[in-house]
């Protein structure tokens, strides 16, 4: 009796001992995600072949995006800039920056990035988010980490190489920037109100409805249309910047000629661009406030007087930016939509249908080191 | 009987190759490559370089682009219709062309290219995205108007004074169509090579001649979009060498 039940522990190690080796052996296991489905009046999309959207690779980068081990003095995480709770932005103009002061730009949001506009950073200097997603771990003032001794810390925890191995196969920079890609690319927010009315299952109030046609309206006073016109730049369903080329970056006014930064300019290298910035989804924008590339407006109203009446006229500033007026006489030295205020509080009551409560609070987004993760 | 089988097989075969090598070709290859121009010359982009056709000052082009629909060739009585086919032609790169290529299309030759410029009622009233019509994009006003057809905005002058040109045409009504017929050497080896030209003049001096500071912009107004559409429905040029 002892000698059978000896052989089958011995046996039961073999196979445990074999099984671990095979698993270390094999490399990655992915598994890819599945139920994973969005409304098609967002429009076609592309994940990289090289890529795919995998479960592994998802709770990988969820796990990068929350860890400080990302940056140089092991303080800093994605999270840091780019907090749940309000769309993944950080609530402030400008981060500080490390050496001091305040970095270039403000955080942007990180909401549907699979659509839309295939560039990333306000200058849209990132062609891919696995370019974008290295740039601020290497930033001097962002994370300030240098590569190669990121994949030794990371090598050295049991658990990411665990991880690592079941997502890719190895620790390696590029698998980063996968796994971070991997992680934003699954943030995506479809229920927010405005969803709801599109799928049939909600009813906008009147004043949200009236800010719904006039946010799709590009003003007409020759045939009596009134518009807000954000859909010249923010698509009607996504509300993101256009997807095609470069049509998903504008210059909205906020700059005169004498201080206009480069913004697309520094990328492109093409004069046209200059003051040229990427337009941000409007998804849950009422909760990612200040506004603007720069965080220069606190306020969703600011950001309406700024249209209405605000705008700074420069040379490349959108044609349809300067041409939209509802006003059909000429402009007393402002250049702006000139919408009633009962019409501006209609477009912000719109806007506030953008906010997705489920999106905010998703406990799959959230941090993986905190509660239950 | 064996040997009778096998000689039947072999002159079944030998016949076929032969009948396939030498017949006419079953299949033509087209490429349509169109070229931006202004007048006779390659469109300029963010310059000051053009003289109102209809009144003073001059302009400059910031965007120019076009949807181009329901492409068919056809020779004799045989039609091929493309599928999806709904191009969004941009000439926004440094040859100021877009070429639209189809393979293999069952046809010996091409007599007639016809296609759209526009969108046609069924997908114009539509939000699936097929060929390049997407509602996400920079074409559609939203989804209760439809797609914009032909796109230009731009920037006048005059003296020191700068104003905003936006021409935005669209509504099902002014869909154009353009029906090029090809001479009979084009094409004639399997591979069709078509030029046409563009010619954005003809947006402000085809049958309507436009002073750009009077009529600065055309959206909803159903009068301006038909003279517009009536003036682009001869933009197009093809060239022939």
């Amino acid at each position: 009796m002892l000698r059978v039940f000896l052989t089958a522990a011995v046996a039961v190690m073999v196979a445990a001992t074999a099984w671990v080796f095979w698993d270390r052996a094999r490399g990655s296991t992915a598994t890819p995600i599945a139920g994973f489905s969005a409304p098609f009046v967002f429009g076609r999309f592309a994940v990289p072949p090289d890529n795919p959207l995998t479960e592994e690779a998802f709770a990988l980068g969820r796990h990068l995006f929350y860890d400080p081990i990302l940056s140089g003095n092991n303080q800093v995480s994605c999270a840091t800039c780019h907090m749940q709770a309000l769309a993944f932005t950080d609530g402030l103009a400008k981060s500080p920056a490390l050496s001091g002061g305040e970095l270039e730009f403000s955080s942007m949001s990180l909401i549907n990035l699979l659509w839309g506009q295939e560039r990333f950073f306000w200058d849209g200097r990132a062609t891919s988010l696995e370019a974008q997603a290295l740039m601020p771990i290497q930033h001097p003032d962002e994370m300030d980490q240098d590569l190669d001794a990121l994949i030794t810390e990371l090598q050295a925890s049991r658990d990411y190489r665990r991880m690592f191995r079941k997502a890719y196969g190895e620790v390696s920079a590029e698998n980063v920037a996968r796994a971070l890609s991997t992680f934003m690319r699954m943030l995506i927010s479809t229920d927010s109100k405005y969803d709801r009315f599109l799928r049939g299952e909600v009813r906008l109030t009147a004043q949200e409805e009236h800010g719904r046609k006039l946010f799709m309206a590009h003003p007409d006073t020759k045939v009596s249309l009134r518009g807000g016109n954000c859909i010249d730049c923010h698509s009607q369903f996504l509300t993101s910047g256009f997807r095609d080329a470069l049509d998903g970056f504008s210059n909205n006014g906020l700059d005169s000629d004498d201080d206009l930064p480069d913004g697309l300019m520094a990328v492109t290298g093409n004069p046209a661009h200059k003051g040229f910035f990427k337009v941000p989804t409007l998804r849950n924008i009422a909760v990612t406030a200040p506004y603007m590339h720069d965080g220069r407006f606190e306020t969703l109203e600011e950001v309406m007087d700024h249209y209405n009446d605000g705008i700074v006229v420069s040379d490349t500033l959108s044609p349809l930016i300067l041409e939209a007026d509802n006003a059909p006489e000429a402009g007393q030295n402002t250049v702006g939509l000139r919408m009633t205020p009962g019409e501006v509080q209609s477009i912000i009551a719109f806007l506030n249908t953008l906010t997705d409560e489920g999106f905010l609070t998703n406990t799959q987004f959230s941090n993986p080191f905190e509660g239950d993760g | 009987m064996r040997i009778w089988m096998t000689g039947l097989a072999i002159l079944l075969f030998v016949g076929g190759a032969l009948f396939f090598a030498l017949g006419p070709q079953r299949t033509t290859s087209i490429t349509l490559t169109f070229h931006a121009k202004m007048g006779d010359d390659p469109l300029i982009f963010d310059e000051f370089v053009y003289d109102n056709p209809g009144g003073s000052g001059t302009f400059r082009v910031r965007d120019f682009r076009f949807y181009l629909s329901n492409l068919t060739l056809s020779q004799d009585g045989a039609l091929f219709a493309e599928p999806d086919s709904y191009h969004l032609l941009r000439f926004d790169n440094p040859e100021t062309i877009h070429s639209i290529r189809l393979n293999d299309i069952p046809l010996r030759s091409i007599e007639h290219v016809r296609f759209m410029i526009g969108v046609d009622p069924e997908a114009n009233g539509s939000i699936q995205v097929r060929g390049d019509l997407d509602p996400n994009s920079q074409m559609a006003w939203n989804w209760e108007v439809g797609y914009k057809f032909v796109v230009m905005e731009g920037t006048l002058r005059i003296g020191e004074e700068v104003s905003p040109l936006v021409y935005h045409v669209g509504f099902s009504e002014n869909a154009r169509e353009v029906d090029i017929q090809l001479p009979p050497d084009i094409g004639s080896d399997g591979n069709a090579d078509l030029h046409v030209n563009v010619d954005l003049a003809k947006l402000f001096g085809g049958p309507s001649q436009i002073d750009l500071q009077k009529l600065s912009s055309v959206k909803f107004n159903r009068e301006d979009a038909a003279m517009l559409a009536d003036n682009y429905a001869t933009m197009m040029t093809p060239m022939f060498r």
